[in-house]
């Protein structure tokens, strides 16, 4: 599936526009400490976390994950998203929490 | 936490709660350490030693009645994930100075976040504090606010007016922008 599928399924929100949303999804990874992300994230994930600052951009771009998803409605600072959006990142915002998200993901995707 | 204007919140409210009637804020940056600082002096109560080898441990914390909660303990551990540290100084009827550095290019270092909104929320919920904030970038200019001048200047006008209230936040933002745009990735200026 595509993040622009995912994305009209869940009713995300496009901070960023048109984006990033071509790309494939392969699954799911969920965490905050940027550092851990930057080595078990997998290409091609949806990834989930309520850092909103630049450096998201950076270690999406690192890691190839194919967009970030920002849960519970957490506003993104503009640096972030223009970043993003030079970048060709999709960022995404839902209110749902991130376990609510995953949850949706997992009938949409499978294991 | 998100960013480091929650922690710092979390730390003036202990100053509040070690009844200090003036706190100041120092913020600082050094881009040839790659270093942020932040500074919380207060004149509160303060510690004995013993008392203050406990505040970083979250269980020491709750078990006793003091009122310091996690705050401590939490923004030592941000400052630790970006190589930094937390160190505090106090003595037991001065006050207390609490320091923790980050390395600003760490990718674990937490935004500023907002700043000005930690500050005017103090100053609302606390009118008769004086309350100092400091900010400097080691390239050179420093901005500085402190709402005892502030009151002094509105003589009866109160400082919690929305309108003062307002131009503060403003005026502490733009500060920000000024000292940290360029230095610290997450500002927009």
């Amino acid at each position: 599936m595509k993040v622009k599928e995912f994305a009209e399924k869940l009713e995300l929100k496009r901070l960023t526009g048109e984006s990033g949303l071509d790309k494939e999804i392969t699954g799911v990874y969920a965490c905050d400490l940027l550092s851990w992300v930057m080595s078990h994230a997998v290409k091609g994930n949806i990834w989930i976390t309520v850092i909103t600052n630049i450096n998201i951009v950076a270690v999406a771009v690192l890691t190839e994950v194919s967009c970030i998803i920002v849960p519970e409605g957490l506003k993104v600072e503009n640096v972030t998203i223009k970043k993003a959006q030079q970048q060709g990142i999709a960022i995404l915002s839902s209110s749902m929490d991130t376990y609510g998200i995953c949850c949706r993901a997992y009938t949409l995707l499978g294991k | 936490m998100r960013d480091l204007s929650l922690h710092l919140m979390d730390i003036l409210q202990n100053s509040i709660a070690a009844k200090a009637s003036k706190i100041s804020v120092f913020i600082y940056t050094d881009t040839v350490q790659d270093e942020l600082r932040i500074v919380v002096e207060d004149n509160g109560m303060g510690m004995e030693p013993e008392q203050l080898d406990l505040v970083a441990d979250p269980f020491a914390t709750s078990r006793s009645s003091r009122e310091v909660g996690l705050g401590i303990p939490l923004f030592k551990a941000s400052a630790e994930r970006a190589s930094g540290c937390l160190t505090i100084e106090s003595m037991k009827g001065k006050g207390t100075i609490v320091t923790a550095t980050f390395k600003i290019s760490h990718i674990d270092r937490l935004p500023l976040g907002n700043v000005a909104e930690t500050m005017v929320h103090v100053i609302l919920s606390n009118p008769q504090l004086e309350v100092e904030l400091t900010l400097h970038d080691s390239r050179d200019g420093s901005f500085h606010f402190s709402s005892a001048y502030i009151n002094e200047m509105l003589g009866e006008v109160s400082i919690s007016d929305y309108e003062i209230i307002t131009w503060i936040r403003d005026y502490i933002d733009e500060g920000i922008k000024s000292n940290f745009g360029g230095v610290l990735n997450e500002i927009d200026y």
